[in-house]
């Protein structure tokens, strides 16, 4: 097996082709970078990652006189990578080095120098900077840097540049120049609006005048820049990042089903991240989850019960300790004879556990109800990247906005199927006379539930609507209760491709807020708090293409690759 | 926890004789409590409603807000008096900076402290990047209600105001931009 | 038997209380004033001039406050406890002089020196005349001529322990019981020395009648001098008996929280401290009559001996003046002395002060029998004193056995900072 030697550990590399950067941390050490980026090209621009190379052959290691950019030098058999942390990182017996060698001191001598050279025309304003506290150049700085600057010019101070996009600002003093988000544009969304204008000292980050960074990737910059210099407006001077909580959640807004980090404080969603995931959609994620987040922080959204009162208008309900009974009564009571004439709808935003819980509950107060998919979202087609100039996409696809807009039609169908053998889709439903109409829904756009409901549609006498803001349905509904967004909820979803993502909670529903999980236990007759892990292990033990499900009691920060549904 | 090498017992002295007669040792300690009972001129206490005490520069009193030589506050909102907060009294909310202020991009948009919940441990003080907090020798502060004792940023700055003013506390800045690391080193 | 006039005897005990009440207000500011001063502060100076009206302001909050009374409580020993503190502490007031007085009237002796009987109702006359003259005379006591007066006093006076162990006992309360245990112990522990260091002056008087020792002191010299030792354990005694610092251990806070006071409030906790410091003031009376003569100083008793009302005048002002020298010296050790540790309290009690009146008494004994001059007493009472320091240090197990100190050395690093 082909090894490399990382500060003397050997590391066997197998048939992959790695440079030094990735190498290495298969060996547990970190190699500093900026500018190196998994999915993107390698330019070695930053010097960041330099270490010292060189070869074990026969017994004796031959070191290079110079060192190398981690990122872009490959490693073969035999290959010995010695970082700037190797005096104090050295696990093994030292290989046998030329005794005049000193392992490690040039790198580390390179990583300061590399350091100070990027700050030298740094701002340092890291009290007002939004990247305080997850900045890799404060890291590094910290970790490989020196104390102290030795400039004694005075500083480049090139003027920001808010007006570089509607959602992104650039402050032009704080970029060390590792041209991330060049790349990105250039290669992942092929839009090409950013580059580097000026030489020298005098380069910095610009677009052409009239052609802002608009693409519905273009977020993705604000990730990548290590440094502070490209800021997200959404996310600005809201909150310092070491206040914020991070969740490993799963994007809600279309079947792509991105991994994303969630952070939050105290409850409210600041920020969406790409979390990096190459079995769910890459390095990446779209604009439009990463600031479609603000829906679940709406002031329009129902946040409490209401029932409607004599006079037909909808009142607010306490939701008291009777509550669950009370709406159980008025189910079974609807449900008591005719059960043909009930349908149950089960919205693609539901996770799979609540698919299922929703679904073995109705059946079991009367097994004639019919459960149904809710109305699925399409807006547009498939968005895919990268694109050129005019505007179309080149081949090989990068990345994909998908143009469904719910992130788990393909759970909910296989729940569906599993539970009554047939898939039953709302627009079958709608022209039937109903007497009882249970709609869980948790759409982020009330627009799609009325686009959904067709002209002159006769409500049931029974509508008990589940859902996030006012829509035909609501209007209509006897009972309204408030829904879960997926930042409030854990559970699994399944994506376009099958892929099975299960996600931890992010923020605690409001107060008044019966989840959906909640809500089928009140009707299946359980007591107590729903919790996710018993409906897992049920839906294990009947489908078994979520038996891995089972395994899973908690979520939490876990890599998950499940058998495809 | 010292080691019993680094250990030594000491021994109660033993009592002489006039220490087991007590009356000599008794009559000296007379002597010293008479002695201060006459002395009326070295009084230590203040009478505080009528004589202000003198406290040292370095009290902890009411925070302030520092203004600039503009008069707008030095604060950059950046957060690090809230995060050094102790007592989670401090509550920013941070915004761009107005349009005119080119040397900053940001600033608090509200600034308010709970001086009820604030224990005075000065650690904001320590903790502002651009001496924008400080804390006054302001010691009487009252209120008639907890909403009064919620100062806010044109409270605070107006402590700074009723500061300087008296001069009490003058201005202890050495300077308004970011941080010392920030600064040209000296030549 | 002595025969009442209701009236004046009403008048005077209204008097002596109108009196004493105040006073004992007074003594409070005295006491918060004299230890604020011994500390550099002011005391209290917000109340009235110089903080004058203090006691008033402090008496009318006792009045007005409420009374707590804790639901667990004893209630009916509860309430009985500050009034038996505060009563025995005025019914012993009852019979101590603090004025002029005269020796009492003398069983005229029904049998002549030679041994033959002597005309009985010669001696009855007599002794009616005497009665009659008495009775016009102007008494600083309320009750006059009382013949087993100092025995009175101490019986009384020990009963006050009951309102402290009462209290303790009704509070029904850790800290209470455990404070009024202590002083139970305390009290009766002191209560032996106390006694035994008055029996020397009694046998030189030969009555226990306060008036008939204040007129042998008058005539003879004070006892102070010739029986220096029962003046020192005297006052040591009474200190303990009255729970003064340095031997208010029943009421140490620090361990105790408030002892038996804990549960008391307002005018309850009002009551302890009058009669803690009515016992005050008799203790100071009872150390001027014993062993400071009384209202004799040096001739100066005599100085208008024709008006009866200056002499009265007189003769109260230094009876009075000498009794507030003591009461200043009880505020006085209290800031100066601090608290015993109680096995200290009884090795004191039990190991030097019993032994050494044991021994004091045996001397005066003597001195008595072989009617030797008085200052012989004197000299043997400070040998006795200073031969007991002797022993302490001689045979002493070092300052009351306080254990030996663990001292950590310093680091040389760190000492040479």
């Amino acid at each position: 097996m082909p090894t490399v030697y990382v500060n003397d550990t050997p590391v066997e590399i197998g048939t992959k082709k790695l440079n030094c950067v990735q190498a290495a941390e298969l060996a547990g050490v970190l190699v500093p970078h900026y500018c190196y980026h998994p999915g993107l090209s390698v330019v070695a621009s930053c010097r960041m990652c330099l270490v010292e190379m060189g070869e074990l052959k026969d017994g004796k290691v031959t070191m290079q006189p110079k060192v190398f950019p981690g990122c872009q030098t490959p490693v073969k058999d035999g290959s010995v990578i010695v970082t700037g942390e190797y005096a104090t990182k050295r696990a093994n017996t030292p290989l046998a080095y030329d005794p005049a060698y000193k392992p490690g001191d040039r790198a580390k001598k390179a990583q300061a120098d590399t350091l100070e050279g990027l700050l030298l025309n740094h701002p340092l304003d890291c009290p007002v900077c939004d990247k305080a506290g997850e900045c890799k150049l404060q890291d590094y700085s910290y970790q490989f840097g020196r104390t102290e600057s030795r400039l004694v010019d005075e500083k480049n101070q090139p003027p920001n540049k808010p007006e570089l996009s509607s959602k992104i600002t650039l402050f032009t003093d704080r970029c060390i120049m590792c041209t991330r988000c060049v790349r990105f544009t250039r290669e992942i969304s092929g839009t090409a609006e950013l580059q580097v204008v000026g030489r020298g000292h005098h380069e910095e980050i610009d677009v052409f005048p009239g052609f802002p960074l608009e693409n519905k990737l273009s977020g993705n910059v604000v990730d990548l820049c290590p440094v502070g210099a490209l800021g997200s407006k959404d996310f600005l001077y809201t909150q310092r990042v070491w206040y914020l909580k991070t969740t490993d959640n799963v994007c809600g807004n279309c079947s792509t089903g991105c991994s994303v980090h969630t952070d939050t404080n105290k409850d409210i969603v600041y920020r969406l991240r790409a979390r990096e995931n190459l079995d769910a959609q890459g390095y990446f994620i779209c604009d439009e989850g990463r600031w479609g987040y603000h829906y679940a922080q709406s002031p329009d959204r129902i946040i409490r019960t209401y029932t409607k009162a004599a006079d037909g208008k909808l009142k607010a309900a306490p939701l008291g300790p009777a509550f669950p009974s009370m709406l159980k009564k008025l189910v079974e009571d609807a449900l008591y004879v005719t059960g043909k004439k009930a349908v149950v709808v089960l919205s693609p935003f539901l996770t799979v556990e609540e698919a299922f819980a929703l679904g073995t509950a109705f059946k079991g107060i009367n097994k004639d109800v019919r459960l149904v998919l809710g109305p699925v979202p399409v807006v547009g087609e498939d968005d895919h990247y990268p694109k050129n100039a005019k505007g179309e996409h080149v081949p090989p696809a990068k990345f994909t906005i998908h143009a469904e807009k719910c992130p788990n039609r393909h759970g909910v169908e296989a729940v569906l199927k599993q539970l009554q053998g047939e898939l039953i889709r709302f627009t079958d439903v709608t022209h039937h006379d109903l007497n009882f109409l249970w709609f869980a829904g948790g759409y982020r756009e009330p627009k799609w539930v009325d686009m959904a409901i067709p002209d002159g549609w006769k409500a049931p006498p029974t509508l008990i609507v589940q859902d996030h803001f006012a829509s035909k349905l609501t209007a209509a509904a006897t009972v309204v209760l408030p829904a879960t967004t997926p930042f409030e909820k854990e559970g699994t979803f399944v994506n376009h491709a099958g892929y099975v993502q299960p996600f931890p909670r992010a923020v605690k529903p409001g107060t008044e807020v019966r989840s959906e999980l909640q809500v089928a236990f009140d009707m299946a007759g359980k007591k107590g708090l729903a919790t996710v892990a018993p409906v897992r292990d049920e839906l294990a033990k009947q489908f078994p293409q979520f038996a891995a499900l089972a395994e899973l009691k908690t979520t939490a920060n876990k890599k998950v690759a499940l058998a495809t549904v | 926890m010292p080691a019993e090498s680094e250990v030594t017992w000491v021994e109660p002295a033993k009592l002489g004789l006039f220490e087991q007669l007590y009356l000599p040792i008794i009559t000296d300690g007379l002597t010293t409590t008479v002695k201060h009972l006459l002395s009326v001129g070295s009084r230590l206490t203040e009478s505080y409603p009528e004589q202000e005490p003198k406290l040292p520069p370095n009290y902890r009193g009411v925070h302030r807000l520092n203004k600039d030589e503009q008069g707008r506050t030095k604060c950059v909102a950046c957060y690090m008096c809230a995060t050094a907060c102790p007592a989670h009294c401090i509550d920013i909310v941070a915004a761009p900076a107005p349009e005119a202020w080119k040397d900053r991009e940001k600033y608090p948009e509200t600034f308010v402290i709970d001086e009820l919940r604030c224990i005075y441990c000065g650690m904001c003080e320590e903790a502002c990047p651009v001496d924008a907090i400080e804390l006054t020798t302001l010691y009487d502060l009252t209120g008639l209600s907890r909403e009064q004792m919620i100062f806010d940023k044109e409270k605070l700055l107006s402590v700074f105001d009723q500061t300087t003013k008296a001069g009490t506390d003058p201005v202890r800045t050495r300077s308004g931009a970011l941080g010392p690391a920030s600064e040209a080193p000296p030549v | 038997m002595p025969e009442f006039d209701w009236l004046t005897l009403g008048i005077v005990i209204f008097g002596v209380i109108a009196v004493v009440m105040p006073t004992v207000g007074y003594l409070t500011l005295s006491e918060r004033k004299i230890s604020a001063w011994m500390q550099d502060r002011f005391g209290p100076n917000r109340v009235g001039p110089l903080g004058l009206l203090q006691p008033l302001a402090d008496g009318g909050k006792f009045f007005l406050k409420e009374a707590p009374i804790p639901r667990h409580v004893d209630k009916l020993f509860f309430l009985m406890a500050p009034a038996a503190s505060m009563c025995t502490a005025l019914v012993a007031l009852a019979v101590v002089p603090w004025g002029p007085t005269q020796p009492p009237v003398q069983l005229v002796a029904t049998v002549t020196e030679a041994g033959t009987p002597a005309p009985t109702a010669d001696a009855v006359a007599k002794f009616e005349e005497q009665v009659v003259a008495n009775k016009k005379e102007f008494k600083g006591v309320i009750l006059p001529g009382l013949d087993i007066g100092i025995l009175y006093v101490f019986a009384v006076g020990s009963l006050a322990v009951y309102g402290i162990i009462l209290g303790g006992w009704a509070s029904d309360n850790k800290y209470s019981l455990l404070g009024c245990l202590r002083s139970s112990a305390q009290i009766i522990s002191y209560e032996i020395p106390l006694g035994m260091s008055i029996v020397g002056v009694l046998l030189f008087t030969g009555t226990l009648n306060m008036e008939g020792m204040i007129d042998w002191q008058a005539k003879h010299g004070w006892f102070i001098a010739f029986q220096p030792l029962a003046f020192l354990l005297f006052m040591t005694s009474v200190y303990a008996e009255c729970n003064r610092l340095p031997f208010d251990l029943p009421e140490a806070e620090q361990e105790l929280v408030g002892g038996y006071l804990t549960e008391y409030g307002s005018l309850n906790f009002g009551m302890f401290m009058i009669g803690e410091y009515t016992h005050m003031i008799t203790t100071s009376l009872l150390m001027t009559v014993v062993f400071c003569g009384g209202w004799s100083l040096f001739g100066l008793e005599n100085l208008m001996a024709d008006s009866v009302i200056w002499n009265g005048v007189i003769k109260s002002g230094i009876i009075l003046a000498k009794a507030g020298f003591f009461l200043v010296m009880y505020q006085l050790v209290r800031w100066t002395i601090p608290r015993f540790r109680f096995d200290q309290l009884m090795d004191l009690a039990w190991k030097v002060m019993i032994p050494l009146s044991i021994l004091h008494l045996l001397a005066a004994m003597l001195v008595r029998e072989f009617n030797l001059n008085n200052w012989v007493l004197t000299g043997v009472s400070v040998a006795l004193f200073l031969s007991a320091g002797v022993l302490g240090v001689l045979f002493g197990k070092g300052p009351n056995n306080t254990p030996r100190r663990r001292v950590v050395k310093r680091q040389p690093e760190l000492a040479a900072r």
